[in-house]
C-alpha cells in the first residue's frame, strides 16, 4: 500500500561519505511534473562534491512531503529545499524547522508572506507569476499585431475579438491563479478584447489536458482563435489533442508546419521545457515564457552555500527582497527570438 | 598455579546441570532475539498504523475540502467564463444548484467589494447586516488567492447550529469587465465533526482540529483535560509524530496539514492496546522458557534416574560381594546399557564362584592327599621295629609274648586302617594306643609304666585318627631311662576343645630346646621330630588354626605334651 518512492541521490560516492558533509535535503511536490524534473536535474547537476543531497518526490502528497520532511529531520539534515504540495500548510513546516534549527529555502510555489516571517532563516527563490500572464499576453499581442483596434488575420472571424481558450493550471494554486488573471489584465490594460470561451483547470498536467482538450475543440473548436495555458505540459497536451483533431496540418506539403496554414492555432505556455521549445521549433506550438529554473538553481544554490558556509547572503549577487525573496525573471521565447 | 577446582557431581547432577544449561541458555538467547525483534517490530507498527491512521482521517478530511473546493472552483470559473450582466439567470442558477447539490453546504454567496450580495443565496434566512465587516470578508480581501477557512461560529444568537465560513477574493465578469469580489460558502461543522467521528483511535484516542493560529476548531474528545494536554503537545510539536502519555494512556500523536486549509489535524492514537500484545508475547514467552526448563527437568531427572538407579543398585550388590556374600544375584531395571551391565556382572559374578568353588574342592583334595601321605609315613616305621621286637621275643623263645605281640599288632592295624575312615572314636583311639603300648610294653619289659586317665564322655567323639600314637612313641622314647619310667595319657573335655595330654616322666626338656621344637613345628628348622611334626601338621590341616600341640616340661621331672582339638568340628572337616 505504501508507495513511497524515494530517489536518495547520493553524490558523495566518490569522497568517502565523510560524515561532515552538510546534509541537504530536496523535496518536490511530484517528481511527474515535468517542469520540476528538469529544475531537480539541474538542481542536482549543480550541486558539488562538498554536500550529502538526497532528493524526495512527495507524488503530489502533503502527507508524503510530511513525513519526509520528519524523516529528514531525524536524519539530521542541515538544509532543506522545499517545493510544497501545499503552500498554505508551509507555515507548520517552518514552524518545526525553526524549533529543529534547520534553515529552508522555498521554490516555485511560494508560501505566504507572513509564513516566511515565522522563521529567519526561511527564504524563497521563484519568479514572479505575474511578469510570466504579462509576457504570455505581450507575445499574443505582437502574434496579432499590436494594434487592439485593427487585429491580423489571426483573427479568424474577424470580430475584433479574441476567442480565447484558458487551460488553468491547479485551482487554487497561486500561479494557477495569477497567470491566468495576470494575462487577461494585461490584454486588457492594453485594449484588447479578449472572449474567454472557457477557463479549463487541468491541473498542470499534460495528459489531462489532453483529455479535457477533447470537449473543448468539440464545443469551441470552431470559435477558437488562442490557447493560453498556464504552463508547457498543459500547452503540449493541448497540441497533440488538436493534431489529432485536425489542427497544423501541413496543408502546402512543404514539410513543415506553417504559421499561415489555417488550420494553424496560436498555443502559448510557460516555463520553457526542452520539450516545449522542441515544439516551437518544430512549429507548433508559438511561444512560451520560460521560468528560468536554470537561474533559479543557480541562486538556490548560491544561497544553499552562504547558508551552509555561514557566509553573508547580502554579498551575494542576488537582490533580496523584505529579506526573504530572490526573484527570476521570466523570459519570452518564441521561434527565431 | 591455579588450583584446579574438581567438581564431584552425580550423573543425575550432570544431565541435569547440562540439559538445563543449555536449553536455558539457548531459549533465552532466542527468547531475547525474538522479543526484542517482535516489540521493535511492533513499535515501528505502532508508529506507522497511527501514522497510517492519521493519513486516513486527514485523506478523508482532505476529499471533503476537495470536493468543496471543486464546487468552489466551478462556480468561480463559471463566474469567470460567464458575464453577470448577460447571464444573471444563468449564474444564479449555478449558484443554487450548488449549493443544494451539497447538503451540508448552507449558503453560497458573491459579494462585491462593498459587501453587496451578487449572485447566490442560503438555505437559512439571510443574515448578513454587514458583509464587509465580516470576519471572512476581511480576511479574504488580506490574504489574495486563497481559501480562508474561519473557525466554527454560530448563525445567530437563537440557533446553535454552528457553520464555518469559507471565503476567497475571486474575479468575476460583469459587463465585460473583470472585476473582484469575495465567494463565501457557509458549511454545516456537523458535517466535519461526523468525518473525526469516524476513525477508531482505540480507548481516549482523539482527534483535534488547529488553525494556523494554534486555536482549537475542534476536538473530538469531550474529556477536557486530554484536550487540552494534547494541545499543549500539538503547540510544541507542530508537526509529525510524537508519543505521549495523557491521562496516563500511552499514545502515539500525528500532526499533518490539512491542504488548502491552513489547518492541521492532529491524532492521538491509543498505542497502549498494541502494547498490551508485546506483554503478552513476553508472558507466552517466559512460560515457554519456564514450561521448557520444567519439562527439561523432569526428562533429565527421569533420565538420570534410569540410569543412576541401577548404578547404585549395583554399587550396593558389589558391596555385598565384597563382603563375600556370592550368592546374591543383581537384579536391575532402568536403562538398557546398565540391565546389560548388570547382567554382565551377574555372570561375571557366577564365574568368580564357581572358580571359587573349583579352588576350594582342589584345596581339600590336596588337603586329603597329603593327610593320607602323612598317616602312611607312621605304619613301615612301627611296623619295622614291632617286628624287630617280635623276631627279639622269638629268638628268646617268649612264645607268648609273641602272641600277644602279634594280636595287638593285628588290632592295630585294624584301628589304623579303620576302614579307610580318618576319623574315628576316641574309645578306638584310646584302644588303639593300647595295643601300641601292649606291644611297647613287651618289647621294653620293665622300662615303663603307664595308665590312661580317660573321661568317659568324650568316648563317642570322634578326632582324627594316629594323634597318640606318635606322641606316645616319643614319650617312650624319650622318657624310658634308667629307672622305671611313667607315662601317663589323658582325656578330656575343656571347654570348646577335647584335650589329650601325653606325659612322661624323666629328665624333661630344656626351654630352648622347646623353642626349637616349636620351629621344628613350624617347619622354620629342619629336625628329627618326624613323629611330632607329622601330628601337629594334621591338626592345622584338618581342625584349622583353632587346634594346638604345647609341649611343657618340667627338668628332671617330666614332660608333657598337649593336644587341643575343638570338640565343635566331630568329623573335622567335612569328608
Amino acid at each position: 500500500m505504501r508507495k513511497i518512492l524515494i530517489l536518495p541521490i547520493l553524490l558523495a560516492v566518490l569522497s568517502g561519505c565523510s560524515s561532515h558533509k552538510p546534509r541537504v535535503a530536496l523535496f518536490l511536490y511530484n517528481g511527474e511534473d515535468l517542469f520540476m524534473q528538469s529544475f531537480a536535474d539541474k538542481i542536482v547537476a549543480m550541486a558539488g562534491m562538498d554536500i550529502e543531497l538526497s532528493v524526495f518526490d512527495a507524488q503530489n502528497s502533503q502527507l508524503l512531503q510530511n513525513e519526509h520532511i520528519e524523516n529528514q529531520i531525524k536524519e539530521g539534515c542541515d538544509l532543506m529545499l522545499i517545493n510544497p504540495v501545499d503552500r498554505l500548510g508551509a507555515y507548520s513546516v517552518i514552524r518545526r524547522l525553526k524549533s529543529e534549527n534547520i534553515p529552508v529555502i522555498y521554490f516555485n510555489r511560494e508560501p505566504l508572506f507572513k509564513d516566511l516571517l515565522l522563521w529567519e532563516k526561511t527564504w524563497y527563490v521563484g519568479a514572479k507569476a505575474n511578469q510570466s500572464g504579462q509576457m504570455q499576453a505581450e507575445l499574443v499581442m505582437e502574434l496579432f499585431g499590436n494594434d487592439p483596434g485593427n487585429l491580423n488575420r489571426y483573427d479568424r472571424n474577424g470580430d475584433g475579438r479574441i476567442q480565447t481558450v484558458i487551460l488553468k493550471g491547479e485551482q487554487g494554486h497561486q500561479d494557477a491563479e495569477i497567470r491566468t488573471s495576470e494575462v487577461v489584465r494585461s490584454f486588457r490594460l492594453m485594449g484588447f478584447d479578449l472572449d474567454i470561451l472557457i477557463t479549463e483547470v487541468a491541473n498542470w498536467d499534460k495528459d489531462e489536458a489532453y483529455e479535457k482538450m477533447d470537449d473543448i475543440i468539440k464545443t469551441y473548436g470552431h470559435d477558437m482563435e488562442l490557447v493560453l495555458a498556464n504552463n508547457d505540459a498543459m500547452a503540449l497536451g493541448a497540441i497533440r489533442r488538436m493534431r489529432q483533431k485536425g489542427m497544423f496540418k501541413d496543408s502546402n506539403g512543404n514539410g513543415r508546419v506553417d504559421m499561415d496554414d489555417d488550420s494553424w492555432i496560436p498555443v502559448l505556455g510557460i516555463d520553457g521545457l526542452e520539450q516545449a521549445v522542441q515544439m516551437i521549433e518544430e512549429g507548433y506550438l508559438y511561444g512560451t515564457v520560460i521560468n528560468d529554473s536554470l537561474s533559479m538553481a543557480r541562486a538556490m544554490r548560491d544561497l544553499s552555500e552562504a547558508i551552509l558556509n555561514g557566509r553573508n547572503i547580502y554579498d551575494l549577487p542576488y537582490r533580496i527582497e523584505d529579506n526573504k525573496y530572490i526573484w527570476i525573471d521570466y523570459q519570452a521565447f518564441i521561434k527565431n527570438h | 598455579m591455579k588450583k584446579l577446582i574438581r567438581i564431584d557431581l552425580s550423573i543425575g547432577q550432570s544431565i541435569l546441570i547440562s540439559t538445563l544449561t543449555i536449553v536455558t541458555v539457548v531459549l533465552l538467547v532466542t527468547g531475547t532475539i525474538f522479543y526484542s525483534t517482535f516489540s521493535l517490530r511492533t513499535d515501528e507498527l505502532v508508529e506507522t498504523q497511527s501514522r497510517e491512521i492519521n493519513k486516513q482521517i486527514v485523506l478523508n478530511f482532505e476529499n471533503y475540502i476537495n470536493s468543496l473546493i471543486e464546487t468552489a472552483n466551478y462556480i468561480q470559473t463559471s463566474s469567470l467564463n460567464l458575464d453577470l450582466q448577460e447571464n444573471r439567470n444563468r449564474l444564479q442558477e449555478i449558484y443554487v444548484l450548488s449549493r443544494e447539490g451539497k447538503r451540508d453546504v448552507i449558503s453560497i454567496f458573491l459579494f462585491d467589494l462593498e459587501g453587496n450580495a451578487l449572485l447566490g443565496g442560503s438555505s437559512r434566512r439571510n443574515r448578513f447586516l454587514r458583509p464587509d465587516m465580516e470576519l471572512w470578508f476581511l480576511n479574504a480581501l488580506r490574504d489574495l488567492g486563497i481559501f480562508h477557512f474561519s473557525p466554527p461560529h454560530t448563525l445567530n444568537s437563537q440557533d446553535d447550529e454552528e457553520v464555518i465560513s469559507v471565503s476567497k477574493l475571486v474575479d468575476y465578469l460583469d459587463g465585460g469587465e473583470q472585476k473582484k469580489g469575495v465567494l463565501l460558502l457557509e458549511l454545516n461543522f456537523r458535517t466535519i465533526t461526523s468525518l473525526a467521528e469516524k476513525s477508531n483511535l482505540g480507548e481516549g484516542g482523539h482527534i483535534l482540529i488547529l488553525d494556523d493560529n494554534d486555536s482549537l476548531i475542534y476536538t473530538s474528545t469531550e474529556g477536557q483535560s486530554a484536550a487540552l494536554e494534547s494541545l499543549s503537545l500539538a503547540r510544541r510539536q507542530n508537526l509529525g509524530g510524537f508519543k505521549a502519555s495523557i491521562n496516563s494512556i500511552g499514545m502515539y500523536g500525528n500532526i499533518n496539514t490539512l491542504s488548502q486549509t491552513r489547518w492541521r489535524i492532529v491524532t492521538m492514537y491509543n498505542i497502549d492496546e498494541i502494547g498490551r500484545a508485546k506483554k503478552q508475547m513476553f508472558s507466552v514467552l517466559s512460560f515457554i522458557l519456564l514450561g521448557s526448563i520444567g519439562i527439561t527437568m523432569s526428562v533429565a531427572i527421569f533420565i538420570s534416574r534410569r540410569i543412576s538407579g541401577p548404578l547404585n543398585q549395583l554399587k550396593k550388590y558389589m558391596l555385598r560381594i565384597e563382603q563375600g556374600d556370592f550368592t546374591s544375584r543383581v537384579e536391575v531395571s532402568g536403562q538398557r546399557e546398565i540391565v546389560l551391565v548388570a547382567d554382565s556382572f551377574n555372570d561375571m559374578i557366577d564365574e568368580i564362584r564357581s572358580l571359587m568353588d573349583r579352588l576350594i574342592t582342589e584345596q581339600r583334595e590336596k588337603r586329603k592327599s597329603e593327610l593320607v601321605a602323612l598317616q602312611n609315613q607312621i605304619n613301615p616305621h612301627f611296623l619295622y621295629n614291632t617286628l624287630d621286637s617280635i623276631i627279639w621275643l622269638a629268638e628268646n623263645e617268649r612264645s607268648d609274648d609273641v602272641i600277644t605281640t602279634v594280636v595287638a599288632l593285628a588290632r592295630f592295624f585294624r584301628i589304623s586302617i579303620s576302614k579307610g575312615q580318618n576319623f574315628i572314636p576316641v574309645s578306638d583311639e584310646i584302644a588303639h594306643i593300647r595295643n601300641y603300648l601292649t606291644i611297647q610294653s613287651i618289647r621294653y619289659t620293665g622300662k615303663f609304666e603307664y595308665h590312661f586317665e580317660i573321661n568317659h564322655e568324650i568316648l563317642g567323639n570322634k578326632v582324627m585318627k594316629l594323634i597318640l600314637q606318635p606322641l606316645v612313641e616319643n614319650a617312650i622314647y624319650h622318657g624310658v631311662g634308667e629307672e622305671t619310667g611313667l607315662i601317663t595319657i589323658r582325656g578330656y573335655r575343656e571347654g570348646e576343645f577335647i584335650i589329650f595330654e601325653v606325659e612322661n616322666t624323666g629328665y624333661g626338656i630344656p626351654e630352648e630346646k622347646i623353642a626349637q621344637l616349636y620351629r621344628i613345628l613350624n617347619g622354620e628348622e629342619e629336625g628329627q621330630s618326624v613323629g611330632l611334626k607329622n601330628v601337629y601338621q594334621r591338626l592345622k590341616l584338618y581342625y584349622g588354626d583353632e587346634a594346638d600341640l604345647v609341649i611343657s616340661s618340667e627338668l628332671d621331672e617330666m614332660t608333657n605334651v598337649r593336644v587341643l582339638i575343638p570338640a565343635a568340628v566331630p568329623g573335622g572337616v567335612k569328608q
